[in-house]
């Protein structure tokens, strides 16, 4: 990951003498230097985001970080795609900026972000100590195979169907459609495939497999069970997450994960709407 | 009250919700809890919406609840409060009702002599219970946070809930709850 930092003394030349004391402060509490402080808080903050926090889990976490490394000021912006913060001791301070990926959902390693933070925030730790901590928790925090996944998502979408009135003979399409779905989901992902293409090409795939299903189990209730099928694709948790952060204060990013939902729900549809063209059903 | 609906109900709600949390990464030990938090969610959304509420209202009142209950008990479980409410309040997401807007947009689009006005409605109908139904869960969600937030009580809660489990804590750490200088100054 490409980590983006500006130096006040290179872009300030003038202020280097004065600045130089604040970038040479190696200290905070006998505990790390601010420079490697600030991208310790960005590197938690990074990782929360990507795992699917909101804006303020994000800032709270940061400011735990810096704060238990001694820092007396911390500012944090977060934004869709990067996170800035300046932290400061006494009259020093220092600010940088940090490229923030995809963002998923990834509970298990939220939790084990917060629980480290809050650690450091009461602890003793060094920041060597953190980072290893840190770089341990992104390498091996909990991944549960494909193959727990995929079937534990067709059978979240076959409950979904009985709770959106679907008969019992379109439950077993819409799980066969879901899990295989899903796998297929995980792979267009590991070709690095552009999320809204893929997320067409996995709701068409499953809406009409599911449709096909349908029709060969004798359901009735055939195009619900197909819109049933793609609720995988439903990104929820940053539905949630925009919402949150508009309340809370943060507009900015709120509209911005609001716009991406609002554009994942017209590519879902789009994939539905080709499946049941084909099919000829929700006419 | 429908008995049946409602158990039918919870209990799917529980499946969707724990499958869900597989999804989501949230660790297989957690998952009774997230069964929990969909079947409650789905039990006072069956009822709110059994004593004449309108969806969006029934939704409100669950995420109000299933809020409530995380913060109560965020302290004794292993599993963050942010993944117990999203996975709680997944299977209230109006997906279906999304879908059914934009395909009705879709619909209206592609219609070449328009002879009524009922499919559009309906697509703006969907729309908005679509809208309103996710801001009522996140309304709803957010709540409980924001009044405790107001109290000053979250932040302490949670410490002392990480300091209870001890889970990571480093060794001879005996400092205590205090939430720090910057959450002192922020007044969190």
């Amino acid at each position: 990951m490409k980590t983006f930092t500006t130096r006040e003394s290179e872009s300030l030349p003038a202020k280097s003498a004065t600045n130089a004391p604040m970038l040479k402060l190696s200290n905070l509490q006998g505990r790390g230097s601010l420079e490697e402080v600030a991208m310790l808080a960005l590197e938690f903050g990074r990782l929360l985001m990507e795992a699917g926090a909101t804006a303020r889990s994000v800032e709270e976490v940061t400011a735990q970080v810096a704060s238990g490394f001694g820092a007396e000021r911390v500012d944090l912006r977060v934004g869709y795609a990067s996170l800035a913060i300046t932290i400061g001791r006494g009259p020093n301070g220092i600010s940088r900026m940090r490229k923030v990926g995809p963002l998923g959902v990834n509970q298990s390693l939220d939790y084990a972000l917060r629980t480290t933070a809050a650690c450091i925030e009461r602890g003793s730790w060094t920041v060597a100590e953190a980072r290893a901590e840190l770089d341990r928790l992104a390498r091996t925090s909990s991944h549960h195979p494909d193959w727990i996944v995929a079937p534990a998502v067709g059978v979240a979408c076959a409950a979904f169907g009985r709770l959106l009135g679907v008969d019992w003979a379109g439950i077993g399409p819409i799980f066969v459609a879901a899990t295989l779905g899903q796998l297929l989901r995980r792979q267009l992902a590991s070709h690095h495939i552009n999320v809204f293409v893929s997320t067409t090409v996995v709701a068409f795939f499953s809406s009409t497999l599911c449709g096909l299903g349908a029709r060969w189990a004798g359901s009735a209730t055939a195009p619900t069970a197909m819109t049933v099928a793609v609720l995988l694709l439903v990104p929820g948790v940053p539905s949630l997450n925009a919402l949150s952060d508009i309340l809370e204060g943060r507009p900015t990013l709120g509209s911005a994960r609001a716009v991406w939902v609002a554009v994942i729900l017209v590519f879902i549809t789009t994939g539905i709407w080709l499946a049941q063209s084909l099919l000829g059903e929700g006419r | 009250m429908n008995l049946p609906q409602l158990f039918h109900n919870a209990a799917f709600g529980g499946v969707a919700a724990a499958g869900f949390g597989v999804l989501f990464h949230i660790g297989i030990r957690a998952l009774p809890w997230c069964v929990a938090s969909g079947a409650l969610a789905l039990t006072v959304r069956t009822i709110a919406l059994a004593s004449g509420w309108s969806l969006e209202a029934a939704s409100f009142v669950a995420a109000l609840t299933l809020g409530a209950a995380a913060q109560l008990i965020q302290s004794r479980i292993t599993v963050s409060r942010n993944a117990l409410e999203v996975v709680g309040c997944i299977p209230m997401i109006p997906g279906g009702f999304a879908a059914k807007a934009i395909l009705g947009l879709f619909a209206v689009a592609t219609q070449h002599a328009p002879t009524t006005h009922e499919p559009f409605i309906l697509a703006v109908e969907n729309t908005w219970r679509a809208a309103f139904t996710i801001g009522a869960l996140g309304t709803g969600l957010a709540m409980p946070t924001l009044l405790m937030r107001v109290r000053g009580i979250s932040q302490a809660r949670t410490d002392r809930g990480t300091a209870q489990s001890g889970v990571m804590a480093p060794a001879g750490d005996t400092k205590s709850n205090d939430p720090g200088p910057l959450f002192r100054r922020r007044g969190v």
